[in-house]
């Protein structure tokens, strides 16, 4: 009985002094300063995330946690411009170079994230947004005002409750996902990645999704006002909304185009002009 | 003077030269010298790609000519589309050399956070600022071996994303090629042209990803 009641305890202590050996091997560093109106932020990451979110002031608190030794950060500032780049030491694996980064900027100010793995979100900016990512996700959440632009090679987008600003989204092989997403002009540009908007595109605004072999998916409300114009090179085309026969253009004609894979239309006073194109993929348009 | 501060003025200084303090801090800092050694030698080779007078029209034209034949470029036609401007001229040769130039400075900079930032990366495995300048600037012309030197650089620099690089160029050239292939068979097709340029497009993005790493 005493001998059990031994080993248990030694394998609690043991559990524990590994969960404080993992523990001590990360580091958190935090960076503040005090910063002007609009300034520039940019943040370059090798492997790990990057969330920005507003930080109510004028001050940018940013917090690093360093997964190991192997993984240094190097920052510059000065009241217009605050930049914090990931150096690694030599043979880092991505595991031993990841640093995760929280910040919290004034709401205005310009954003620059890059990092190749990671996932790098923003909510509620209102100033000029840029992310570039290789393989880790994406995510913006409620931006109005600001201007939002993203890249990835792979990894997927999700564009949620943006107004008001223009976004300007290329991927290669990333899926993007926009909901409620308007603005005065959003340009959407995939290879073999799904585009899905689910929205009623606001109004005045200019709207092009296109992708090369991926499939588009756009679903809206019957209060939509849009003039939707969409083809498919050598894919096919389905319309489930009741839209205003308008004359296609004549590029539909031409070239190779016919009309099961090309529809035209407006719904209401057709405010928002909204372009759909795919290459081969299947373009759908339905009701909410 | 600190390292920022004598990089921000550092066009200035390379074009009208330096004052006291800066010629003191390039004195003495290494790191900003070998910076400044690397463009001007960058600069140097820009010489043997950018003409220093501009070529006579006809070369334009020329030009101009095999690209419509190729179809990359189309003649400037009233379209009936409703919201692209005709870009026909968009991939035209006046517009390669600021492009040139723009990528040959951000080669610049790849170069010089290459040999400060990120020790690990294998200099002497580092191809010459030329040759990537020159598969960096060819964006037509992306041949295989541009490719294959690209991801020579991501292997160099990144070894953990050489896989991803290598299945999206895999992916954006069989874009490429599909489009092209339904160009060639329909030439009258706007849309077929701009999934062409979009597949182009995607592909110099890539490039940038990997030789500068986008980097601000």
């Amino acid at each position: 009985m005493k001998s059990r009641r031994g080993g248990l305890r030694l394998t609690l202590l043991a559990l524990i002094s590994c969960a404080f050996v993992t523990a001590s091997a990360q580091t958190k560093k935090e960076f503040r300063y005090t910063v002007g109106p609009k300034a520039s932020i940019i943040v370059v990451n090798r492997f790990g995330p990057v969330s920005v979110r507003p930080s109510g002031n004028n001050q940018v608190i940013a917090t690093a946690t360093l997964h190991s030794a192997k993984a240094q950060i190097e920052d510059t500032h000065n009241p217009s411009r605050v930049e914090l780049r990931t150096q690694l030491l030599q043979n880092a694996t991505p595991q031993e170079g990841a640093v995760d980064y929280d910040l919290q900027v004034p709401a205005d100010a310009l954003v620059n994230v890059h990092s190749a793995t990671g996932t790098l979100s923003a909510r509620g900016m209102q100033g000029e947004v840029t992310l570039v990512g290789e393989a880790g996700p994406v995510i913006v959440k409620d931006t109005s005002n600001g201007h939002v632009h993203v890249k990835t090679l792979n990894g997927s987008v999700t564009l949620t409750n943006l107004s008001n600003g223009n976004v300007d989204v290329t991927s290669i092989g990333g899926d993007v996902n926009l909901n409620a997403v308007t603005g005065p002009s959003v340009n959407i540009s995939t290879g073999s990645g799904k585009i899905v908007y689910v929205g009623d595109f606001g109004a005045n605004g200019t709207y092009s999704l296109s992708n090369h072999s991926g499939d588009i998916d756009v679903t809206i409300p019957q209060n939509a006002s849009v003039d939707i114009t969409a083809r498919s090179v050598l894919g096919s085309v389905q319309n489930d909304f009741p839209l205003a026969q308008k004359a296609q253009p004549s590029s539909f004609a031409g070239g190779g185009g016919n009309q099961g894979r090309s529809f035209a239309g407006t719904s209401n006073s057709g405010s928002s002009s909204i372009q759909l194109r795919s290459f081969s993929g299947k373009i759908r348009l339905k009701k909410q | 003077m600190t390292c920022a501060e004598f990089q921000k003025a550092l066009p200035y200084i390379i074009e009208t030269g330096g004052n006291a303090e800066q010629e003191e801090h390039l004195r003495t800092c290494t790191k900003c010298s070998d910076l400044v050694a690397d463009l001007k030698y960058i600069a140097e080779c820009a010489k043997l790609l950018v003409p220093m007078m501009d070529p006579s029209p006809r070369v334009w034209d020329e030009i101009n000519k095999s690209l419509e034949q190729e179809g990359l470029v189309r003649k400037a036609t009233p379209r009936g589309r409703l919201l692209e401007p005709t870009t026909a001229s968009r991939w035209g040769p006046r517009r390669l050399v600021p492009v040139a130039a723009v990528v040959l400075a951000a080669l610049a900079l790849f170069v010089y956070r290459n040999q400060t930032g990120e020790k690990h990366v294998a200099s002497n495995q580092a191809p010459e600022p030329a040759a990537v300048a020159s598969s960096a600037v060819s964006v037509h012309g992306m041949s295989d071996a541009d490719d294959q030197q690209v991801l020579q650089q991501v292997s160099a620099q990144s070894p953990s994303m050489r896989d991803a690089y290598e299945s999206n160029l895999k992916q954006v050239n069989s874009d490429i090629a599909d489009a092209q292939k339904s160009l060639d068979q329909n030439p009258d097709d706007a849309d077929a042209e701009q999934s062409l340029r979009d597949a182009y497009e995607q592909k110099t993005m890539l490039y940038d990803m990997a030789t500068s790493r986008s980097l601000p």
